[in-house]
């Protein structure tokens, strides 16, 4: 955590609804063992996230899931003052967009720093919290 | 290409409130009432309708009910989901409309009352993608594109204040803003307002209201057959939906203004020079300097400067949001796309009392519509207005 539990938590972090939009099943499953997958459109041979029916690119379903290295560089950066509902225990915590190395950008939360040591440009690299006993989420950690 | 043939008549907009407990229905019956006692217009002559999708309701039938509510029998109907967009969006689609022969005089309605409830659901990726990480909606994902501004370019806090500031001057001659709003705010005040989501600051962003508006688009002949001495043409429209929605890592500090802005000018035959006021859609004072800056009042990363040496009062060079914006008017949801267009009718028309802008020959409007996935928005769109 970034910084000491504040208030007590008045409503629940909320938990993915996996397949609600479309086939997610492969990412969950993998996350529950600390793997990342994205997309990978096979005709132009680019990632994308998040995920999606068809290739951002082509517009066709022609996409694989693959592994990422789960690293990357931070591309923005912004601290959230007030905590949504599920998120009141952590006080003001950075939220950041990162540059994968895969191509595309994933947004998610930095955990284990300070949020002052933390500017755009530094590496990342993911760290899965777990959210329940059936999922783990992607979040990030300065990878230094 | 600029066309003068078609005219906005009239409009109306209701005073904005925060917390009304009143409907979508009841607030555009209001706004429409309004309409058609300052015109004179016969309701049997409306044959055209486009209606702003609003949060308050989550209904696909809303457009349908409210023909229902205010007892229109339209041969067109559009219901405008376009975000803050969907007003000028509304006022393109019934010139378009109107000029292809499907109807002659529509009224573009937006109401909504997010203060009150929202029933609208993003759903999409979000409940998987973006709800569980614990991102602010909207001042969280523009706390990220200000945090990128500020890397690549020149960020002054000061210059943000300064719209903050100017709008406030203006809301305070403005008898429709929200009542809480009409005071001014210093400079001082404004570096010293909370942080939301860094750099975003409390000053920098609008609060939830309720309230309506209203517009009547006809063809420029038939206005004079009416009778209409006071009309304002759209002389130039541009939109873009998803820009750069084909790259997966694109600079999110280049928005859809960048291609919406140029083009409305093209097909105004104008430069930003030629502009007489500036009505942008304003969520968040940013997003005013990211429009000053694509559009092309100044270059890229040179907004600050620009809008510290700019007089942005309603007397000044580049008169902005003279009724306040809806940061400092209040938004009231969705219907705060037509709250900007509004006020560029009723300055246009000479109407704009205390704060009118001195001998307008035209306005540019703007549009702003969704949020999405680590971007900047989803609409961007540009209406310039001619007297």
């Amino acid at each position: 955590m970034s910084t000491a539990p504040t208030t007590k938590p008045a409503a629940k972090r909320p938990i993915p609804t996996p397949n609600a939009y479309c086939d997610t099943q492969a990412f969950w499953d993998a996350a529950k063992e600390k793997k990342l997958l994205l997309q990978y459109c096979t005709e132009t041979k680019q990632y994308q996230h998040y995920p999606r029916p068809v290739s951002m690119y082509t517009g066709k379903a022609k996409l694989e899931w693959r592994e990422a290295s789960g690293k990357g560089t931070i591309y923005a950066l912004s601290i959230t003052r007030v905590p949504m509902p599920g998120f009141e225990d952590r006080g003001p915590y950075p939220v950041v967009t990162v540059d994968l190395e895969e191509g595309c950008r994933m947004i998610g939360l930095l955990l284990n720093c300070k949020f002052e040591d933390a500017k755009i440009g530094m590496p990342v690299r993911v760290l899965w919290e777990k959210l329940s006993e059936e999922f783990n989420y992607p979040s990030f950690e300065l990878d230094r | 290409m600029k066309n003068k043939d078609i005219a906005i008549i009239g409009y109306s907009e209701t005073k904005i409130r925060h917390r009304t407990n009143r409907s979508v229905y009841d607030l555009a019956g209001e706004a429409f009432s309004m309409l058609l006692e300052s015109t004179g217009i016969e309701k049997s002559k409306i044959d055209g309708m486009s209606l702003t999708a609003p949060m308050s309701e989550a209904n696909p039938f809303i457009a349908n009910y409210m023909c229902d509510t205010l007892g229109l029998s339209p041969i067109w109907l559009n219901l405008s989901a376009l975000g803050g967009c969907s007003a000028i969006g509304g006022v393109a689609r019934a010139a378009a409309a109107i000029r292809n022969g499907d109807c002659e005089t529509v009224v573009v309605i937006s109401a909504d009352a997010p203060s009150t409830r929202i029933l609208a659901r993003h759903g999409a990726y979000r409940g998987e993608f973006q709800d569980p990480i614990g991102v602010q909606g909207p001042p969280g994902m523009f706390g990220l594109l200000m945090s990128r501004y500020e890397h690549s370019y020149k960020l002054i806090p000061e210059a943000l204040g300064k719209i903050a500031i100017t709008q406030r001057e203006h809301a305070v001659l403005n008898d429709n803003a929200y009542e809480k709003f009409r005071k001014t705010i210093t400079m001082e005040e404004y570096l010293e307002s909370r942080m939301v989501c860094d750099p975003l600051r409390l000053y920098d962003s609008v609060m939830y209201c309720d309230g309506a508006n209203a517009v009547i688009v006809t063809t420029t002949e038939n206005a004079k057959k009416m009778g209409f001495k006071k009309m304002v043409h759209p002389v130039a429209y541009s939109e873009v939906s998803n820009y750069n929605g084909d790259k997966a890592a694109p600079d999110i500090t280049e928005t859809g203004f960048a291609y919406a802005g140029p083009t409305a000018l093209k097909k105004a035959g104008m430069t930003p020079s030629d502009i007489s006021m500036f009505q942008p859609y304003d969520d968040f004072t940013v997003a005013i300097m990211l429009k000053m800056e694509q559009i092309g009042f100044c270059g890229r990363g040179e907004g600050s400067r620009y809008i510290l040496d700019t007089d942005l009062s309603y007397n000044g060079k580049l008169p902005l949001n003279t009724g306040g914006g809806q940061i400092s008017a209040g938004q009231p949801g969705l219907a705060g796309g037509g709250l900007n267009l509004v006020e560029a009718v009723r300055q246009l028309f000479g109407e704009g009392g205390a704060r009118q802008v001195p001998n307008p020959k035209n306005a540019m409007v703007t549009g702003i519509g969704g949020i999405p996935y680590g971007r900047n928005w989803m609409i961007s769109a540009v209406m310039i207005l001619e007297a």
